[in-house]
């Protein structure tokens, strides 16, 4: 009885002590886990999203690497240190023309001086797709991800019909910024939400570059017109909208159609597209609201009778020939 | 029996004391960790470090391959042939194509209207565009156009303007030296990646390579045995001549010239236009793979959507139309 006790006791002395080395180990390690994957439900700005909002130190026992967001500052175009940089923000998600699209949008970007292209993957993780196309490009990007919840009460595979597209994605490139920007900071900077579908000339880029608070300007192939437009009065202020489609909406304007600058976004950190009931149409509103009056807004493209920006859609192709196996290699990427 | 006590005491102690701080750390672990500030921080330098160590690396790096082509006289020009039509996306369609074609050295772009006349539209953007330019027209007759309503595979399209563009090569093939130069027929929606032209620069006589999105499939292309076509890899019709799309292509300029008769044949039925100019060109033998053996995608055949306008022309019907004089 004795040897028991004394076993039962040398047990209960030295479990303690283990467990709590084992505590401290991880604790260690945990600010290196704590943020691995850069998403994050976004739901501190947001109300009614469901899921925990909090990044936690996950207690795994592997240590993973974390790979975060990637600067790659390498050039065409020429880094300028005079000219405001433009902060390109585009949601992408997965489908047959993805790659054609972002190519064709890089081939673009390629031409303006200091661009930022925040890419947002709506998405688990980030494709081995993308990231080889940006990094391929030259171009200075920042590469992130979030996937929209999926609804599984409807159908297994679609999004929450109730979270308007990108908006997740917007949100987190629109939280990154001002994770990584300080108010304080004399960098500027212009925010620009562009779509990986539609047609932008270059000359759009130089004409939001001198954005004080939000420029605004027409785009071609919305709300079922040859396009849309602010209207502006002579004295070059904006006085209203000319859409047929509920011009009375606060900004009855296109995401192609503003652009916003970067002191704006740093200085009222709690703007963000509004994620859950919102009417259609009125998703920019949701977060021009927050930022600007009518009256701030500052009219470009010659007092906005020029289109510089086309909302051009691209055909889902047809993969009939695919049949129910698929026809070609899945290896070849397009 | 005092001493006993006191052990059994400590004991004790010690172990309700470290119990409970154990019990403290486990109530720690699934708390929000504030170590974000430090992580940013940490990954801030990180970054700024790489960007010095890349800036650093440039001014040592040499310069790159466009820019060394685009110096080089003797490299070989490509001729992109673009039809081209008016309608609501034209003006956005040639933009992003321009877009594209500028980043490309020793390009020269020969864009052929379906017009009686140059469009003021066509020529104002053509002279903003910094390319190398031929602004060609030529109207498709009125009982091979396709209607509104017909459906797009109807009716072949671009023929009378490729073919018109394959004249004014060979016009001015005459008049100067035939230099190595390449002809590739580019229409205004498919989309390109820089590569693809680099891939068709040195063609001999006619080369090929996969299209992405077309024929019904994820892509189609060229099957390649030993570095040569042995057969094509296609969904639709495999037993055409060369059942490879328009963009799938591109012919060497001597070839053109070579073969004065060599034109798209506008009766032929559908899907066998390519194989109507490439058939008076070359046998699939001769044929260059190019993009790694014909294993990777450099051109996909997007298409882009007709924009609703309804509301538009409901407006118009009021005589609220959009001003017409902003050119779309």
């Amino acid at each position: 009885m004795p040897k028991r006790r004394d076993i039962l006791a040398i047990v209960l002395i030295v479990l303690p002590w283990t467990l709590l080395i084992t505590v401290w180990h991880q604790s260690a390690i945990a600010p290196l886990l704590a943020i691995r994957k850069d998403d994050g439900p976004e739901g501190r700005q947001d109300s009614g999203t469901a899921g925990d909002s909090k990044e936690y130190c996950s207690p795994d026992k592997d240590i993973v690497e974390v790979v975060r967001t990637e600067y790659v500052y390498t050039r065409p175009p020429p880094w300028s240190d005079v000219l405001p940089t433009i902060h390109v923000i585009t949601p992408t998600y997965s489908r047959p023309v993805q790659k054609a699209e972002l190519t064709r949008l890089a081939n673009t970007f390629l031409h303006v001086p200091n661009l930022h292209w925040i890419l947002v993957e709506d998405s688990q993780r980030r494709t081995p797709l993308v990231s080889r196309l940006l990094r391929e490009t030259g171009l200075n990007y920042t590469h992130l991800n979030v996937e929209t919840p999926r609804n599984y009460k409807l159908r297994g595979d679609t999004r929450d019909p109730r979270i308007p597209r990108g908006t997740m994605q917007r949100n987190l490139a629109l939280r990154w910024l001002r994770e990584t920007f300080s108010p304080n900071s004399s960098q500027p900077g212009i925010v620009y939400f562009a779509d990986d579908d539609n047609t932008y000339s270059l000359e759009l880029f130089e004409e939001m570059r001198s954005t004080r608070k939000v420029s605004v300007w027409p785009v071609a192939f919305v709300g079922g017109l040859r396009y849309e437009s602010p209207k502006v009065n002579a004295a070059g202020k904006v006085y209203g909208w000319k859409t047929v489609f509920d011009p009375h909406r606060p900004f009855a304007i296109d995401m192609a159609g503003f652009a916003i600058n970067l002191r704006l976004i740093l200085f009222k950190p709690q703007a963000y597209f509004k994620l859950r009931g919102v009417k259609g149409g009125y998703q920019e509103s949701s977060l021009l609201r927050e930022l600007v009056t009518l009256n701030d807004l500052e009219p470009k493209a010659a007092n906005c009778t020029k289109i510089l920006v086309w909302h051009t859609r691209t055909e889902k192709p047809v993969l009939v020939n695919e049949g129910k196996k698929g026809f070609t290699d899945p290896n070849v990427e397009i | 029996m005092r001493m006993k006590l006191k052990l059994k005491t400590v004991f004790l102690l010690y172990f309700v004391v470290s119990l409970l701080g154990l019990f403290y750390a486990l109530m720690q672990l699934g708390q929000h960790c504030d170590c974000t500030d430090q992580l940013l921080l940490k990954d801030r330098t990180v970054s700024q470090l790489r960007r010095e160590l890349q800036k650093l690396q440039e001014a040592f790096r040499k310069p790159s391959e466009s820019e060394k082509l685009s110096k080089n006289p003797s490299l070989p020009t490509i001729y992109v042939v673009t039809p081209t039509y008016a309608r609501l996306v034209q003006k956005a369609e040639l933009t992003r194509l321009s877009l594209t074609l500028l980043h490309v050295p020793r390009l020269h772009w020969i864009v052929v209207e379906d017009s009686p006349q140059p469009t003021p539209l066509v020529r104002d953007l053509l002279a903003v565009s910094g390319l190398a330019y031929t602004h060609l027209h030529v109207p498709t007759p009125k009982d091979m156009k396709l209607q509104e309503k017909d459906p797009t595979w109807l009716k072949p399209r671009g023929v009378e303007q490729r073919n018109e563009a394959m004249r004014w090569l060979r016009e001015m093939a005459a008049a100067a030296a035939v230099e190595q130069a390449v002809v590739y027929f580019a229409d205004d929606d498919n989309t390109y990646s820089l590569k693809v032209f680099e891939e068709m620069r040195f063609t001999q006589r006619v080369s090929v390579w996969p299209v992405g999105l077309v024929g019904g499939m994820r892509y189609e292309g060229p099957v390649v045995e030993n570095g040569k076509v042995v057969r094509f890899h296609t969904g639709w019709r495999p037993s055409r001549p060369f059942p490879i799309d328009m963009a799938g292509f591109a012919v060497s300029l001597r070839l053109v010239v070579a073969h004065p008769g060599a034109r798209f044949d506008r009766s032929a039925q559908i899907g066998f236009l390519e194989s109507s100019l490439l058939q008076g060109l070359v046998t699939m033998k001769e044929l260059e793979p190019k993009a790694d053996m014909c294993t990777k995608i450099l051109v996909w055949h997007t298409r882009t959507e007709k924009p609703k306008i309804k509301r538009e022309e409901i407006m118009q019907k009021q005589g609220m139309g959009s001003d017409l004089n902003v050119e779309v």
